[in-house]
């Protein structure tokens, strides 16, 4: 798993830095509606992934690792409202996002590290207060 | 005017998600891997540690980009905000969004990928309005703080 997770890790960092979604501008372009690419890109994901989940699921598809294919669907809930508007404030600001700012890092950036860090302060108050379940 | 263009890097990106869930039977997003981190540090259970492996990738996957593309200048000073916002001020920003980022996604129970590709995919209602909020809710403030600064923004 943990060869496989740093494979899939390393594709898709690669892929986020040279499409160009490391760039505050990109997203910010994006996001006052002026530059379609992000959209583009999380669209056509969006497509293949939809298909090939069906075909998977349609066909009963056996993971070659961890059994048969369940994907979870998880049911509408508070927290999906309440969480996204603080991370939608949080992605406005900075542009970036847990992945982005990794791949920036990677890429030499030293700001996707203070974003990375403040990700872990973010989970890390989330935890211990009262919305917390852990 | 990206070394990578979307309709290369968008399908490509989906079939990385596709393998995931066909070989291991789980969903991508980068917020597991900081909730793991988190555990760590706090000296609880790691679970899946597979995810922080996943991280390290995107990182190397990130080095790699710089290797072949090289950065461009405006990623490095990171784009308008960088140019209005000099440090110290901009890593006080950057932390502080850092922060609801974290702590949104920790509430939401996923991240950009994890809510917006996967689980929008694969029609999570969860996932569905999740991803329909924190777009709304960033295109709000984006286009709120346009406003307010007249535009430098």
């Amino acid at each position: 798993m943990k060869t496989l997770g740093l494979g899939f890790g390393m594709a898709f960092g690669f892929l986020l830095a040279g499409a160009g979604l490391m760039n505050y501008n990109v997203i910010h372009e994006g996001l006052l509606l002026r530059n379609a690419t992000m959209f583009l890109i999380m669209g056509s994901a969006v497509a293949v992934i939809a298909v090939g989940i069906w075909l998977l699921e349609r066909f009963r598809w056996v993971t070659p690792l961890q059994g048969l294919l369940k994907v979870k669907r998880i049911p509408i809930d508070k927290k999906h409202i309440n969480g996204a508007v603080i991370f939608g404030i949080g992605w406005a600001i900075t542009g970036s996002c847990p992945a982005t700012s990794a791949a920036m890092l990677g890429s030499g950036i030293g700001y996707g590290a203070v974003v990375m860090a403040g990700i872990l302060l973010g989970v890390l108050i989330f935890d211990k207060s009262k919305h917390s379940h852990t | 005017m990206y070394p990578i263009p979307w309709y290369v890097a968008g399908p490509l990106m989906g079939l990385v998600v596709l393998a995931t869930y066909a070989v291991m039977n789980r969903p991508l997003g980068a917020l597991g891997s900081y909730a793991q981190i988190v555990d760590f540090l706090r000296r609880k259970p790691v679970k899946e540690s597979w995810r922080i492996w996943y991280l390290v990738g995107v990182m190397l996957g990130g080095a790699g980009a710089k290797w072949l593309f090289g950065v461009p200048a405006e990623v490095a000073s990171y784009g308008k905000l960088g140019e209005l916002i000099g440090n110290p001020a901009l890593l006080a920003l950057l932390l502080l969004g850092g922060g609801c980022i974290g702590y949104g996604a920790r509430w939401m129970g996923g991240c950009t990928y994890g809510h917006g590709m996967c689980g929008v995919s694969v029609r999570s209602p969860g996932s569905l309005l999740a991803t329909a909020t924190f777009m709304m809710t960033a295109i709000a403030v984006t286009l709120l703080v346009h406003w307010i600064t007249g535009g430098l923004l």
